[in-house]
């Protein structure tokens, strides 16, 4: 897989990240942008983590539908486009929306996807991990 | 069985139509359930095991559309009324799940009857101005049996006798109630002492190991999320047996786009989908059914598919209600623990009864009569909802470890009755359609002035409660908001939209079809063999959560359809 971004761009969008959710870089937030822009690089796509060991052996990731596919392209072309105006210092206003929302999903979500780095984010703010974790990438 | 050969044909696999699965197959007929989602509930191949899709997963549930529709491919549009124009907003509209099991998957299960009254309110409270209140053609009495049929399909764990405004019970709940969350023990204390009369909330999800499903672990990932142990009451019992029977095909990935009716049009014959398996041109595909039609895909799904067939005439669609929401929210100094537990589990249901302190604010409000709703004492949301509610910036790390609106955060939710307007409804978008290229639905919704005095009524109300429980701030909010709503759209976790997904209304029943879509068996008029089995035949929303109720009817109109006693 060819990587989305050099050194320079991955330091310009942790600062954007930074900028949105501080701390969200340190959690893994461009790990958690690179990992969602290749998401369907993979077969199954790394969108939706499976279950964890606790529901038995099993795929890591779920399947989507072929126009599930299709929806999922979509997005992530424009997000795509998003985090090169980002990545290149020249973002647009509405790029502002896209970058907290997935600031927020990297530091708080699962750690499965990326993002939440040993479920610091969480403890941080005191939240409890989860009794059914996904599996995904942990 | 082929696809040409099938008793029934049930649209939709959430509550309604698998219960009519459930029902017809048990009675020796053949079924095939066309679900327009994905299949992430039960195993299609015998001996149709329960899958293992569903985790602790904010990301996936709530920003990754697992459970559908994606609004990329199903947009829907909303406005107020025809004075914003085609449209307000285009995007997610009172989304429930498309996925196998339907909005019985992402629901937290709380699923209380229906009272009397509700079913006659015309004639137990009166008119209103504005509104075409009218009374169900069939009663509680009448539906009763078939409540308890559902609260035992489903499994509901309840408290006899805790709530003194319940209609009355043929037998006990199927199981006792779950564990009580710690805070709602709080606010309901503080109910109580406000006079008001909290009880232990009726739901579907497993106290006890019941019917082969294990008891809930309170996870606390419950409103919005498929349960990872199969301890909430969805349909997948249902669906199990219905597919045990070896008499029912469930087909996922099936978009019905029309009801095929024979000439002169008094019969349906079938229907005709996209097989959504098929990319990017899904083949048209054809299911004959020899009996019935049966339309279960909710009250927004429902009126769409009735409005691109032709059936239903000026009425398919109209008298949209999505109960009117007040949310009281009480801030704490320290944490409420509603990280664990099934979301909400204690309701009281005062408001809706006729109380001096209501009809003084019905009087007020120069309205003959007020109804609230129940309400839901609550957690708050995950951590990912909040971190997106609070702005940008070096103040976002200490709002976060503050958590005035997670960890601190007890609510109050008031389902508000929605008076049935002929304004409010869903229609067929003029412009905007859906990826497969069919019109997207379109909501016009405004609330009723009852709606509003309600919840002004209320909102006072709850936030004494919650200063007397310990809150250290108490506020409201509505949904969909008032007043400003460009302020609510950037700022509003909820939208502008309402947020409810309690949709119901646009087919209502009723005893004539100058003024129904259906009969009271809930068969179209126009079209005696299709039914429609879902809450789109509701007359009135009542203030209660619209699941068991509408489970419950489908329980009766396929026991109908197939003979059996009522």
């Amino acid at each position: 897989m060819t990587a989305l971004f050099d050194d320079r761009e991955r330091a310009a969008l942790a600062a954007a990240l930074d900028a949105r959710v501080p701390g969200s870089a340190d959690l893994g937030a461009v790990a958690y942008v690179e990992r969602l822009l290749t998401a369907l690089d993979h077969d199954p796509p790394h969108l939706w983590a499976a279950p964890g060991p606790w529901a038995g052996a099993g795929p890591r990731w779920l399947e989507l539908g072929p126009w599930e596919r299709h929806a999922w392209a979509e997005r992530v072309a424009e997000w795509r486009a998003v985090y090169r105006r980002v990545a290149a210092g020249a973002p647009e206003p509405a790029d502002a929306r896209v970058v907290h929302a997935h600031a927020c999903e990297a530091a708080y979500g699962d750690p499965a996807y990326g993002g939440n780095r040993d479920g610091a984010g969480w403890a941080r703010i005191g939240f409890p991990a989860p009794l059914f974790p996904p599996a995904g990438a942990r | 069985m082929t696809t040409a050969d099938c008793d029934a044909v049930i649209v939709g696999s959430g509550p309604g139509g698998s219960t009519v699965a459930d029902v017809l197959t048990a009675a020796g007929w053949s079924v095939v359930v066309l679900e327009k989602g994905r299949n992430h509930l039960v195993d299609l191949a015998p001996p149709h095991e329960r899958l293992r899709h569903f985790a602790n997963d904010e990301v996936a549930a709530t920003r990754r559309h697992l459970l559908g529709p994606d609004p990329r491919l199903e947009p829907r549009t909303y406005r107020r009324s025809p004075a914003d124009g085609d449209r307000l907003l285009t995007g997610e509209v009172n989304n429930l799940p498309s996925t196998v099991g339907g909005g019985g998957v992402h629901a937290d299960a709380k699923l209380p009857r229906f009272r009397e009254e509700d079913f006659r309110l015309r004639s137990a409270r009166g008119p209103v101005d504005g509104a075409d209140v009218r009374d169900w053609p069939l009663g509680y009495d009448d539906l009763e049996p078939h409540y308890a049929a559902v609260e035992r399909a489903f499994g509901v764990a309840g408290e006899d006798g805790a709530n003194p405004f319940a209609a009355w019970r043929s037998g006990p709940f199927p199981m006792p109630p779950g564990d009580d969350m710690p805070m709602a023990l709080v606010s309901a204390k503080a109910a109580e002492r406000a006079g008001l009369h909290p009880y232990r909330a009726p739901t579907g999800i497993n106290s006890v190991a019941y019917d082969g499903r294990p008891a809930c672990a309170d996870c606390g990932f419950c409103a919005g999320y498929g349960c990872p142990v199969h301890a909430k009451g969805d349909p997948v019992a249902s669906l199990q047996r219905a597919l045990r029977s070896g008499r029912c095909d469930l087909r996922p990935d099936a978009y019905v786009t029309e009801v095929v009716r024979a000439a002169g049009g008094r019969r349906a014959t079938g229907v005709r989908y996209l097989d959504l398996t098929g990319y990017p041109d899904p083949p048209v595909r054809e299911v004959r059914a020899g009996r019935a039609v049966v339309l279960a895909a909710g009250a927004f799904e429902t009126p769409r598919l009735l409005l691109r067939t032709g059936l239903g005439g000026d009425l398919a669609g109209r008298y949209l209600m999505v109960h009117f929401q007040t949310f009281t929210v009480g801030i704490f100094p320290g944490p409420t623990g509603g990280e664990r537990g099934r979301s909400v589990t204690h309701l009281h249901d005062d408001l809706m009864i006729d109380t001096p302190g209501l009809r003084a604010a019905a009087r007020a409000a120069g309205l003959p009569w007020l109804r609230g709703g129940v309400v839901e004492h609550g957690a708050g949301p995950g951590p990912l909802d909040e971190a997106r509610t609070y702005p940008a910036g070096p103040a976002h790390t200490r709002s976060m470890a503050d958590s005035a609106l997670r960890r601190r955060l007890w609510a109050f939710t008031v389902q508000g009755e929605d008076l049935p307007q002929a304004g409010n409804r869903v229609d067929l978008d003029p412009a905007v359609r859906d990826v497969w290229g069919f019109p997207a639905g379109r909501v016009t919704y405004a609330p009723h002035r009852h709606e509003l005095a309600a919840s002004a009524h209320a909102a006072p109300l709850h936030e004494a409660v919650m200063l007397d429980a310990g809150a250290e701030v108490a506020f409201s909010a509505t949904s969909p908001p008032q007043g400003d709503l460009d302020v609510h759209a950037e700022v509003s976790p909820l939208g502008v939209a309402p947020a409810s997904r309690h949709v119901m209304g646009t087919a209502r029943m009723g005893t004539h079809p100058a003024t129904s879509v259906v009969s009271p068996d809930q068969r179209l008029w126009e079209v005696d063999n299709v039914l429609i089995c879902d809450s789109s035949v509701f007359v009135t929303s009542a203030g209660y959560n619209p699941t068991l109720t509408l489970a419950a009817l489908a329980h009766r109109a396929a026991t109908l359809l197939c003979g059996g006693a009522a």
